[in-house]
């Protein structure tokens, strides 16, 4: 070893004298060559065998969060030990989904700070931090949920209702976009996808009396492309729904992810409640496109579909949670589907070309509709509509699941979610409208029934049909997004900040570790370096990487 | 320069001094009946969206309990003025909040927290005090004396109205708060520990137990861990404690308004 050191010294030095170039020096050239940018092919292939990316919120456009990696198995998942932990030395938690590229992590936090990591030791490379003004309006967290990646660039939603784009190498601003004014109301913290050259944004401020939108921009220039409002204006089809002006003050936010498909060139995003959150009395009406699901052309804005799960909600249901992709054998054929666990309490999958729906089970208790009838819409059970004297209804507020995203095994068909089993006394009253201040109408507290406590349990079901095909119980309601990898494992997190692996195919606990914070709406995201899989996860101010040792 | 500078420094100190003067220590409206229903208007409109209904929290903090855990009037009100940096509870400013509208929402938490008394209050203080030594003190605390294994009680009287405590002497209580839920762990050898849980996750419990000795136990590595649901707290029927001395406890507990150091200190344990 000492000898072949020396020899390579004196090689180099011959060569330096003599101005040989020798083979190492032609390899380190063609490593030093910069890396080609983020093109459309990188993203649309989703996660690599090799491991070598995670380039998009849901690892591909489809959502799955699904990793081809075998390395780390339920057999040898007990021997997880950390390489290393990265303190974001500031308020707030994390709520993200890093990026990889090139051994280098892209994360953003709380308070928009973001960084660049090196994936190998977890020593920053670069910092960046937005100064954000004093009269956020951000409900419910100062959070956000990742970056997008396109070319040389990173996109991240601000909140105070921006769309920015960075310099991958250095972190500094490429420009700025306004989305809208923050101080009435409006906040961004979703994590952006880019398709063909296009970024994909929504804003935040349903509880705000917003007007929501979903936007794209160009990567390159930040101009926007096209804006979808999710609530359509006088004379526009759909605005019969909503009674009077309250079309203007009606919500609808745009706060979680959606999912893409290249082979129809449709964005699918979940979109929020209707404000005033529990006083429907002031909007009349089903109140599209509040709780549905919008198809859109990716190119054009242009709505393809709608399926509404919640119509005229007036319990702060928002479809804001992610949708997954998948095709699956529905009565002896192969279709295009969505599926999508709601916060209403349902479980859904839809026909991805027209939104049809195929399958609508409850995943938790609901006493608010016996079931999804045959045209698609819920069968009302009465004495749900929240009063000044309060009415309980099952889910709470919070609901049967949220923004935390779910994962889906398409080698065994199972889609998994962290589901909640909560009920709330809802409240409701006529809220006067102020340009910057909540408007909700209600409020809500939580049912305590010492004879029936609130729990959550990490739920499998199958998505041609919502069975359950088993649960893990926790002691209280988890919040944790989710990871499956091909070796059958699933990851997630309790309550009580543990980080848990799972037997994906049985649900049997294998592996856990305190991390001292929950993964609160984030999930662990899977990758390789330098031959060795890597499980990243995120909790409360720290990135942790574990591996095999 | 320099006077200019100090000149400048000396104003901005008597303007911040004015305003601390004009804002009083203890609420204004502590206890008026009308601001109290204004201050519950208020809350629901504007606070009970995050703080819940009850304002035990719902996405914010549990505001029932802040004047029992040593929060002050002026502090909240600053609290409620200027918001929390870097979170989202946002500053309520005037013109728009006006001083009255902060002081309003916080008579009426007040009484959430601690319901104005509806009649004057009698008993004889030194008697109850006896009384609490005597029955209470084994598992209560109050100025650094008593027992560790029931709620501290040095701030009970901010804390608590009267017709909930004596509620709670008389009946017991069903629901022990977190922290105080009785619990028994038998280990694979050895008799049973019981004691009251701390915390717990799926894979772990943290308790004091009977002796208060504080403890973490790995449910691998006991035979069982069993909740109790009723409170350890016993229940003092009129046979155990005559209607006089209740009421002279509950008088000695609505005095206690937090640490009192002129209180006689019993030297410190030594382990």
């Amino acid at each position: 070893m000492f000898f072949q050191e020396v020899t390579t010294v004196r090689l180099e030095t011959l060569a330096a004298v003599f101005g040989v170039m020798l083979a190492s020096d032609v390899a380190s050239a063609q490593e030093n060559t910069p890396l080609a940018p983020v093109s459309a092919q990188e993203i649309l292939a989703g996660l690599p065998s090799d491991g070598s990316r995670w380039l998009t919120f849901g690892g591909d456009y489809a959502n799955q969060r699904h990793s081809p990696l075998t390395q780390i198995t339920p057999q040898n998942v007990g021997q997880l030990v950390p390489r290393w932990t990265f303190q974001t030395g500031t308020l707030g938690n994390f709520e993200t989904t890093s990026l990889l590229r090139d051994n280098v992590l892209y994360v953003t936090g709380p308070l928009n700070v973001a960084w660049a990591i090196d994936a190998r030791t977890g020593r920053q490379i670069w910092r960046y931090r937005r100064e954000l003004p004093t009269n956020l309006t951000a409900c419910c967290g100062l959070v956000n949920r990742g970056f997008g990646i396109w070319g040389d660039k990173l996109f991240m939603a601000t909140l105070d209702a921006h769309l920015i784009a960075l310099d991958a190498r250095t972190g500094s601003v490429v420009w700025d976009a306004e989305l809208e004014e923050h101080s009435i109301g409006y906040a961004s913290t979703i994590a952006p996808i880019v398709v063909n050259g296009k970024v994909i944004t929504g804003v935040a401020g349903g509880e705000y009396g917003i007007r929501g939108f979903i936007d794209a921009y160009d990567a390159e220039t930040g101009q926007r492309v096209w804006r979808f409002y999710t609530i359509p204006a006088p004379g526009e089809p759909g605005s019969a729904t909503w009674a009077g002006d309250s079309w203007k003050t009606g919500g609808a936010s745009v706060w979680v992810t959606g999912a893409y498909d290249p082979e129809s060139n449709l964005l699918f995003y979940g979109i929020g409640n209707p404000g005033p959150d529990y006083f429907g009395e002031m909007r009349e009406g089903d109140n599209l496109y509040s709780n549905s699901i919008v198809a859109l052309d990716a190119d054009t804005g242009r709505l393809r579909w709608h399926y509404q799960f919640t119509p005229h909600d007036v319990h702060d249901w928002d479809a804001t949670e992610v949708p997954i992709l998948a095709d699956l054998p529905i009565d002896g054929q192969t279709r295009g589907v969505v599926m999508f666990a709601n916060r209403n309490g349902f479980y859904y999958t839809l026909d991805r070309e027209t939104g049809r729906l195929i399958v609508a089970k409850p995943f938790v208790e609901t006493t608010w509709a016996k079931e999804i009838g045959p045209d698609g819409r819920p069968v009302l059970l009465p004495g749900n509509t929240p009063s000044e004297e309060g009415t309980v209804t099952c889910p709470d507020l919070t609901g049967g699941t949220n923004f935390w995203p779910p994962a889906f095994d398409p080698s065994t068909r199972t889609f998994f979610v962290n589901a909640r089993e909560v009920c709330m006394t809802y409240y409701s009253w006529e809220p006067e409208y102020t340009p910057g201040d909540r408007f909700t109408g209600g409020a809500g507290q939580r049912v305590v029934d010492p004879d029936n406590p609130a729990y959550g349990a990490l739920r499998a079901l199958d998505p041609t049909t919502g069975e359950r095909k088993w649960e893990f119980r926790y002691l209280s309601p988890s919040t944790a997004g989710l990871l499956t990898t091909a070796s059958g494992l699933i990851f997630s997190g309790d309550p009580d900040g543990n980080l848990l692996a799972l037997d994906s195919r049985s649900g049997q606990l294998l592996w856990h570790y305190q991390m001292g914070a929950t993964l609160h709406g984030t999930s662990p995201i899977t990758y390789m370096v330098d031959g060795k899989q890597h499980v990243l996860v995120p909790a409360g101010t720290t990135l942790t990487a574990w591996s095999l040792p | 320069m320099r006077s200019l500078a100090l000149l400048t420094f000396a104003t901005a100190l008597a303007c911040a001094s004015l305003v601390a003067q004009d804002l009083p220590e203890t609420n204004p409206f502590h206890g008026d009946s009308a601001a109290v229903l204004a201050g519950m208007g208020q809350f629901r409109q504007r606070c009970a969206d995050c703080h819940g209904m009850d304002a035990r929290g719902v996405r914010a903090p549990d505001l029932t309990q802040v004047w029992s855990s040593g929060r002050t009037d002026r502090g909240l009100f600053n609290t409620v003025r200027n918001g929390v940096s870097n979170t989202e509870m946002p500053a309520f400013t005037a013109p728009r909040t006006s001083d009255r509208d902060v002081w309003q929402i916080l008579a009426y938490l007040r009484t959430l927290a601690s319901p104005a008394p509806t009649d004057l209050p009698t008993g004889d203080v030194g008697n109850g005090a006896l009384v609490f030594e005597n029955n209470c003190s084994g598992c209560h605390r109050v100025n650094a004396k008593g027992g560790l294994l029931g709620p501290e009680l040095s701030r009970i009287g901010s804390g608590r109205s009267r017709e909930v405590l004596l509620s709670r002497i008389r009946t017991g209580i069903d629901e022990p708060r977190p922290g105080f839920q009785p619990v028994t762990i038998t280990p694979e050898s050895g008799p049973p520990i019981r004691g009251v849980k701390k915390n717990e996750d799926l894979f772990s419990v943290q308790i004091m137990d009977t002796r208060e000795r504080i403890q973490g136990y790995r449910k691998d590595q006991v035979r069982s861990v069993v909740d109790i649901r009723r409170s350890m707290m016993p229940i003092f029927g009129p046979e155990r404690l005559s209607d006089s001395d209740l009421t002279d406890l509950v008088r000695y507990l609505g005095t206690l308004r937090g640490f009192d150091p002129s209180v006689e200190q019993r030297p410190p344990v030594v382990f």
